[in-house]
């Protein structure tokens, strides 16, 4: 058990180590995108909100220009088609050529005209499209069939460009055992093993039943997104469209029309501001880890005072035991919400890890038992916090959808408001769900962020303390303030209270947000300028009015809750 | 099942005409079950299998020959692509690079090249494999040699 997690010790520090090399590169090819991102944050028109067929509204910040095109399976036969067909015609080839050319070439069009026009012959040569009939025969009434042995008639045999004659039955056979074979089939060739002519989907299409045909023109498909280094599949299960990236490898953040938002590039769902490396990182820590960190998942733990075990339910991170004891504490350090909600003393701390103090003389044995003991507390608590607010992000997903399908309609009818004046309400839960996302891997970042770069790591813990803070203000109260009103008998004043205070939170959180998503893509490279001490300044106003919340560019981190 | 069997009478009546046009390779079908011969196959000259005479055995499935026959080994080889105690064989077209226009016949041919042309990079017998691979030529031969004057020799007397 020691040897074990001292190993994993030391893997931390290479693991940093790694990460630290790779994102200095990242992060300034970066900075471009970073700043263009959100500039003027008073433009509403900044965030498009799309609605899908599930009617989940998704947020999504507007590029300067689309850098990818999601393909329904139409588009991508229409786009595969059009490749074609262009092909054919520039190198006057058939169209059954022209596909085995762009399979060859990875689907790309402008590498199949370079290597063409560089050698056709050679071009020819590889992918078995023969000039012209190979085999010369004297013109006998009947030939043998290669493969049955059988005598046909002349008009009983096909072959391919090369000549070599098979009859239909053994055609049949030939291809339907390929194509039951798998994709291979696409690279079909004459069965005659010393030749090598490409048997293409003309043949295919004589040869084959409907549903082997169905098959082939599948493997077709998929090759065209597979072997295309610039589409790949949506990788949420049962969705059926692919992603075509047009952009120049910087932002990777696509979203498909399944309402999936994932990174292109690795695949794994969105988790800007991180970069892939860290994600890849992490990913395999964790399931390097996943039998340690079974408990964590557990959705009950004692409560801090009276030790009676407490269920979590709900999204937010403030947990309140039964009746008896009311104790309000947090659901990730167990401290007491009194320490949290409103920042008392101007430092939200509940998100930093702090290694025990290791005093006095430790002799070596001891001290190696001690950092491997605190290595796996240290991944224990960005575990715990990446963990929960997956969860926490589930969670009000589910909300955000009841929000739009059931509740908008129901608090239209109590309060008396057209639906559209409680649009505040989903877009609260848009921005939580959002938030939720970037704050659960601002956690992996953290993990990997080394302990010598402690400026660095101040700021971060800073930024990431008041993002989160804010949030779990603005979770608890589209959480739990909103109960009253959706159960009351008729309309209330408070709720025009509690519609200003909830756009509030929305508002303030999101320019929290904003600002930490900025500071990660900079690599925290405003370190210098902003020490966390001078940011500390307080704000200890969840309630701000109306616009009142949005942070300028001058306001930063610290200020952006103006009243 | 039929065009199989139709494929491997023509084989068959292919094989006694042609009995003295290849003298390396003798194929003989089973009595009762036309999917089922052996072959006997002269070692080829130059190689330590020369002068031994080694038995394959095919199974040929019903759907031959759109897919290839197996083929073993029954005299035991020591050959980097022949598996030691099963004499199993790894060569390219009995498997996925198979053609239906090969026949029993151009598969004892394609097996008495792989014996004068072993590869050591895809070994089903490691220990030959590493021989060839260290480049120890001399070892290799001699254990091949061994087992073939062993297994593979007509005892005198
Ligand atoms: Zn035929
Ligand atoms: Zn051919
Ligand atoms: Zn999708
Ligand atoms: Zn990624
Ligand atoms: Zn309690
Ligand atoms: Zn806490």
């Amino acid at each position: 058990m020691d040897s074990d997690a001292i190993l994993s010790s030391s893997e931390d520090m290479h693991d940093a180590n790694d990460v630290e090399s790779d994102e200095e590169g990242f992060y300034s090819d970066e900075n471009e995108v970073a700043s263009d991102y959100n500039t003027d944050d008073d433009d509403v028109d900044d965030y498009v909100i799309e609605e899908d067929e599930d009617g989940i509204n998704m947020i999504q910040a507007r590029r300067p220009e689309n850098n990818y095109i999601v393909l329904k399976e139409l588009d991508i036969k229409e786009r595969q088609e059009d490749d074609i067909t262009s092909v054919s015609s520039v190198l006057s080839i058939s169209r059954a050529a022209s596909t085995i050319l762009l399979r060859y070439y990875n689907w790309n069009v402008s590498e199949v005209h370079e290597a063409w026009f560089a050698d056709e012959e050679k071009v020819r040569k590889t992918v078995g499209l023969l000039p012209g009939t190979v085999v010369q025969f004297a013109k006998p009434r009947e030939l043998m069939c290669g493969i049955c042995f059988e005598a046909f008639p002349r008009s009983r045999l096909k072959s391919a460009d090369c000549g070599h004659p098979f009859c239909f039955e053994c055609w049949e056979g030939y291809i339907r055992t390929s194509i039951n074979d798998g994709p291979g089939c696409l690279m079909l060739r004459c069965p005659d093993p010393s030749c090598g002519a490409a048997v293409g989907q003309d043949m295919i299409n004589i040869f084959a039943c409907d549903d082997d045909r169905c098959k082939y023109s599948k493997y077709l498909l998929r090759s065209f997104v597979e072997d295309n280094k610039k589409t790949k599949w949506c990788p949420a299960p049962g969705c059926e469209h692919a992603v075509n990236y047009v952009g120049d490898n910087e932002n990777y953040d696509v979203s498909c029309l399944c309402s999936y938002d994932f990174c292109w590039n690795c695949t794994e769902e969105t988790h800007r501001p991180v970069d892939c490396n860290t994600v890849r990182l992490w990913i395999l820590k964790n399931s390097a880890e996943s039998e340690n960190m079974n408990w964590i998942l557990a959705n009950s733990k004692p409560c801090p005072k009276c030790k009676r075990p407490i269920e979590k339910n709900q999204g937010c991170m403030h947990m309140t035991c039964s009746p008896a004891c009311k104790f309000e504490f947090c659901w990730l350090c167990l401290g007491a919400w009194s320490d949290h909600g409103e920042r008392t003393g101007g430092f939200y701390a509940c998100n930093r890890y702090e290694a025990a103090k290791q005093e006095g003389v430790y002799d070596e044995a001891e001290r190696r038992r001690e950092m491997a003991k605190n290595s796996l507390e240290r991944y224990t608590h960005y575990y715990e916090r990446w963990a929960s607010n997956q969860l926490s992000r589930q969670k009000a997903l589910v909300d955000l959808h009841q929000m739009q399908t059931v509740n908008m309609e129901k608090l239209s009818e109590i309060q008396c408001q057209p639906e559209s004046q409680l649009k505040f309400l989903s877009d609260a839960w848009q921005q939580i769900v959002e938030c939720r996302r970037v704050l659960k891997w601002t956690y992996a970042y953290g993990y990997y962020l080394t302990e010598h770069e402690n400026a660095k790591k101040q700021f971060f813990e800073y930024l990431q303390g008041e993002a989160e803070s804010g949030l779990e203000r603005l979770h608890q109260c589209a959480e739990k303030e909103l109960l009253p009103f959706l159960n009351a008998d008729g309309p209330s004043r408070e709720f025009i209270e509690f519609h200003t205070k909830l756009a509030g939170l929305t508002a303030v959180t999101k320019s929290y947000f904003e600002n930490l998503v900025r500071a990660l893509e900079n690599h925290l490279s405003d370190v210098g300028c902003h020490q966390a001490g001078s940011l500390a300044t307080s704000s200890k106003n969840g309630t701000s009015k109306g616009k009142g919340g949005r942070g300028k560019e001058t306001s930063r981190a610290g200020g952006s809750s103006r009243n | 099942m039929q065009a199989s069997r139709a494929r491997l009478f023509k084989e068959y009546k292919e094989v006694q005409r042609e009995k003295v046009a290849d003298p390396d390779i003798q194929l003989v079908c089973d009595d009762s079950n036309i999917f089922k011969w052996t072959a006997l196959i002269k070692g080829p000259s130059e190689t330590p299998f020369e002068g031994g005479i080694f038995q394959l055995a095919f199974a040929v499935p019903e759907q031959y020959p759109l897919q290839p026959p197996q083929v073993r080994f029954l005299t035991k080889i020591f050959h980097p692509n022949v598996h030691f105690k099963t004499g199993e064989i790894c060569l390219d077209i009995l498997k996925n690079a198979w053609s239906p226009a090969w026949t029993l016949q151009s598969v004892c041919r394609a097996i008495i090249a792989l014996m004068a042309h072993p590869e050591p990079d895809s070994p089903l017998n490691c220990d030959s494999g590493n021989l060839l691979r260290a480049g120890d030529i001399k070892g290799y031969h001699s254990m091949a040699r061994m087992y073939t004057r062993l297994a593979a020799m007509p005892k005198k007397g």
